[in-house]
């Protein structure tokens, strides 16, 4: 029966109660093979199933929609904290009114299943006899972790830091992004198998030579852009400038600075935004962001800075510093220069253009530089780099290094970016790994789409939503942002309400869904989706009984050996002798059309008799 | 004596069985017509259907449960709206509409389920063997087949079967509702398009052809098929091979 079976207009509950395939059958068994994705899969970079979770969340399966999720990628959690949501921005529903609130349920989910979640997941069992070492236990690191583990390879990761999670862990602070969510969302990863040894540091405890001597015999290397880019300004070197990057990590580790009043923060991107809201909440009385381009062109996330405004940090623009004055050794001032916009430049935004004889000062104890950030590449053997030495080169699609067998990616290839990004890094990197273990070839399956499939699916979005305005607008949906200034301003907790933990305000938003593919696919649970007959292993059966006196149409018998027969022709699929089976001894299997094709074969030969 | 060829699709739910009446003589209706037990009527896919006549099925009677009483729900409403498009394509290809019956039974009562039976067999009958079967077989019916088998392959008349009821009926969230009458004339449209696409591209798959032959095989005006053709260009269905003197001859790409 399907998992996402809608029992609309039915007043008899005992249809409801029932269970029914309704909605495969309403779409057909055949269209479970569809051409085309909705833009919300389409739109994920880690093919996540988005359309699928949000159907069982309608129904109220939060867990088995965490279960969808987990098959694509393993932080739902975190995901729904911190996910810029490109499937939103894709979503249909923008068309009528808002977009459906896709991180907001997926978070609620991802909690809700925490919270109820009371055994451990089983460990995978290894099938594979090549080990893998991972370095760096970032986003990009543990996802590719967590593919090759439920590929069957035994799995290292090793890590510099005291705890796992890179910059999920070190980077984004608390208020956005709690510890022990990060913890929990590895802690499932390690019970799938996956070893990770923190404090190794390569290049210093382990290398690729040590690593190849114990036995291992692939490596990827996502060990971050861990190091603040310079200023470049004169200055730079007095007391009171912190890189944004060490100096969250050094807040996450629990040191304590002193700021003094006023902190200015240099970028406009997410650190840069987390540095000032920091800085707020550890008791700065002013705080400025000083961007060189306008609003527009700041790539920090819109609701980030829209919470920093709204807790008092102040915001410039179009200003770039040219030095930092200092006095007695300690910041005093910077000197900015004020700039304006020129032509676009190869990132697409608009150049900052210094406007000349603008120069004017700021007053600041504290300056927090966050420009941007660099590989760490001590350690790393030259072939890994690039002819400067500054940054990690490998093939951007497939992520192979010229080292062979080695492989790259996430923030080390391609430079700060986002934590669903780095997860679909992890991903190719893990389908690279298998393919150069199993001698297929790697550089084939890439196009700019899917990993998951191998690439052979085109990614294409479905179009099949037409008419959108004849559609009723509904009231606004709920944003989930409600954060309390006066509550959450000093506060390191999370400054986000859930959806008022509230599952009926989440089924609700859900079922704003247009559900703009047939079959979300979602195969809840793949043994009673398309199930018709019962098959009993007969290994298993310890002849119980039960499931004879359950059968309603008494299908089920027991043999001379105390062992449960299914008669054929009686059993009609309805599930309920395998979800009570207490053995877990009785499958459902599908009646193919192939079948039914061959039936119907069968049949006109008899009638020609 | 002609005895007819009948296949019948009954539902689990509404095939009499020898455990609710023991009595039953399961051999009294089986000569008269084939069963495939199936899980619900509305799982038939219109494809298999299509099929069976293609294979030299004389008639093909669909069975599932009375309307308010399907066990998946809607099954039977399902079956009701794939019935309809096979009837609409049937008359398209030349095949009697007539040999394809959908019929509702319970599985308790005997009486009914053999008189369906009866009467659909004497109706097949009186229709006479297949066209399809036998020597002198109509080879354009069966390629008609072959072409409405592609179509309701294809994606838009799968899509438009599954959601008949919800664009006419149900009160979605939204208000969206499409009138009945709305409904059948889109239908129409588009069961005759698919059917004339899938004919063009199975007459093409075969032989190079222009836009004047295919017209006249298929008996419309050219103008229309040049349109059609346009539009399977556009999907990839069909592409110009090369031109000859003046005109241009279509072959059928493979879908995907």
């Amino acid at each position: 029966m399907c998992q996402i079976a809608t029992f609309q207009g039915t007043s008899d509950g005992e249809h409801a109660a029932r269970g029914c395939r309704q909605k495969m059958i309403k779409h057909d068994p055949n269209s479970m093979r569809k051409r085309k994705l909705p833009p919300c899969r389409a739109a994920c970079p880690a093919d996540v199933n988005v359309q699928a979770y949000i159907a069982l969340i309608q129904q109220g399966k939060f867990n088995e929609a965490v279960e969808v999720i987990r098959r694509s990628m393993p932080f739902p959690a975190i995901c729904g904290r911190v996910c810029f949501s490109p499937c939103q921005d894709a979503c249909t529903r923008k068309e009528i009114d808002k977009p459906v609130g896709v991180r907001y349920l997926k978070r609620l989910a991802a909690d809700i299943e925490r919270e109820q979640r009371n055994k451990k997941p089983e460990p995978i069992s290894v099938s594979h006899d090549k080990k893998v070492a991972i370095i760096g236990a970032g986003p990009a690191g543990l996802s590719a972790a967590y593919d090759l583990a439920k590929r069957g390879y035994p799995v290292v990761v090793f890590e510099c830091m005291p705890e796992a999670g890179g910059m999920m862990r070190y980077g984004i602070p608390d208020y956005r992004l709690q510890k022990y969510v990060v913890a929990k969302e590895i802690m499932h990863i390690q019970d799938l198998g996956v070893e990770i040894k923190t404090n190794v540091e390569f290049g210093k405890d382990v290398n690729f030579e040590t690593l190849r001597s114990e036995g291992y015999k692939a490596f990827f290397v996502a060990i971050g852009a861990q190091i603040s880019r310079k200023l470049g300004v004169p200055g730079e070197e007095l007391k009171g400038v912190f890189y944004a990057v060490e100096w969250l990590r050094d807040i996450a580790l629990g040191k304590t600075v002193d700021l003094g009043e006023k902190v200015i923060v240099i970028g406009g991107g997410n650190s840069a935004i987390d540095a000032a809201r920091i800085s707020l909440k550890l008791g700065a009385k002013k705080v400025i962001v000083a961007y060189r381009r306008s609003r527009m062109e700041m790539p920090a996330l819109p609701q980030e800075v829209e919470a920093a405004k709204k807790e008092g940090v102040k915001l410039n623009f179009l200003i770039s510093p040219k030095r930092i004055i200092g006095e007695g050794g300690k910041v005093k001032a910077i000197e900015f220069l004020r700039m304006k916009l020129g032509k676009p430049d190869a990132s697409g935004r608009r150049r900052p253009v210094p406007i000349q004889r603008s120069e004017h000062l700021y007053e600041a104890n504290t300056v927090i530089p966050a420009i941007g950030q660099i590989v760490k590449t001590a350690g790393l053997p030259s072939l890994l780099l690039d002819k400067r030495g500054l940054a990690i080169t490998a093939n951007l699609s497939t992520l192979e290094t010229r080292m062979p067998g080695v492989f790259s990616g996430g923030d080390s290839l391609t430079g700060p970016a986002s934590v669903i990004e780095a997860v679909k890094a992890g991903k190719r990197a893990a389908e690279s790994i298998d393919r150069y273990f199993s001698d297929r070839a790697i550089d084939r399956y890439i196009d700019d789409g899917d990993v998951s499939n191998g690439g052979k699916v085109e990614v294409e979005e479905t179009t099949w939503v037409k008419h959108v305005d004849t559609i009723i607008k509904k009231p606004e949906r709920y944003i989930g942002s409600h954060v309390d200034i006066g509550r959450w301003e000093a506060s390191f907790e999370e400054a986000d309400e859930l959806l008022a933990r509230n599952k009926e305000t989440a089924i609700s938003e859900a079922r704003r869904c247009l559900e703009c593919g047939p079959c979300t696919e979602c195969l809840g649970n793949e043994k009673l989706c398309d199930a018709d007959k019962a098959i009993i292993n007969e290994k298993l059966c310890s002849g119980c009984n039960l499931c004879a006196v359950i059968c309603p149409y008494a299908a089920v018998k027991k043999n001379d050996a105390e062992i449960a027969q299914v008669d054929e022709d009686l059993c009609k699929g309805c599930g309920i002798c395998s979800a009570s089976c207490p053995d877990r001894a009785i499958t459902m299997k599908k009646l193919p059309d192939a079948q039914i094709v061959a039936e119907v074969e069968t049949a006109l030969r008899r009638a020609a008799i | 004596m002609f005895r007819p060829r009948i296949i019948g699709f009954v539902c689990n739910w509404a095939l009499p069985k020898r455990i609710e009446i023991p009595s039953f003589p399961r051999m009294k209706i089986y000569p008269k017509m084939q069963v495939v037990q199936v899980m619900c009527v509305g799982r038939i896919d219109p494809v298999i259907v299509l099929d069976t006549f293609a294979k030299g099925a004389d008639g093909v009677l669909l069975v599932g449960c009375p309307l308010p009483d399907c066990h998946f729900v809607k099954g039977n409403i399902q079956a009701e709206n794939k019935t309809k498009i096979l009837k609409k394509l049937l008359s398209l290809t030349g095949l009697e509409p007539e040999r394809l019956q959908l019929e509702w039974a319970y599985a308790t009562e005997i009486e009914p389920f053999s008189t369906i039976v009866d009467a659909f067999r004497n109706h097949i009958i009186k229709l006479g063997q297949s066209p399809l079967v036998g020597e002198n077989s109509d080879e354009k019916i069966l390629s008609n087949i072959l072409a409405a088998k592609n179509a309701v392959a294809d994606f838009s008349l799968r899509v438009l079967t599954g959601r008949e009821e919800e664009l006419t009926e149900a009160m979605n969230a939204y208000g969206k509702r499409i009138p009945q009458e709305e409904f059948d004339d889109l239908l129409d449209e588009i069961v005759n398009r698919e059917f004339l696409r899938h004919k063009i591209h199975l007459l093409t798959s075969q032989k190079l052809l222009s836009v004047k032959e295919i017209a006249t095989i298929v008996n419309h005006r050219p103008a229309l098929i040049l349109r059609q053709i346009a539009d399977m260009t556009s999907k990839h269905m069909i592409a110009l091979d090369h031109v000859e003197e003046t005109t241009p001859l279509y072959k059928a790409l493979e879908v995907k």
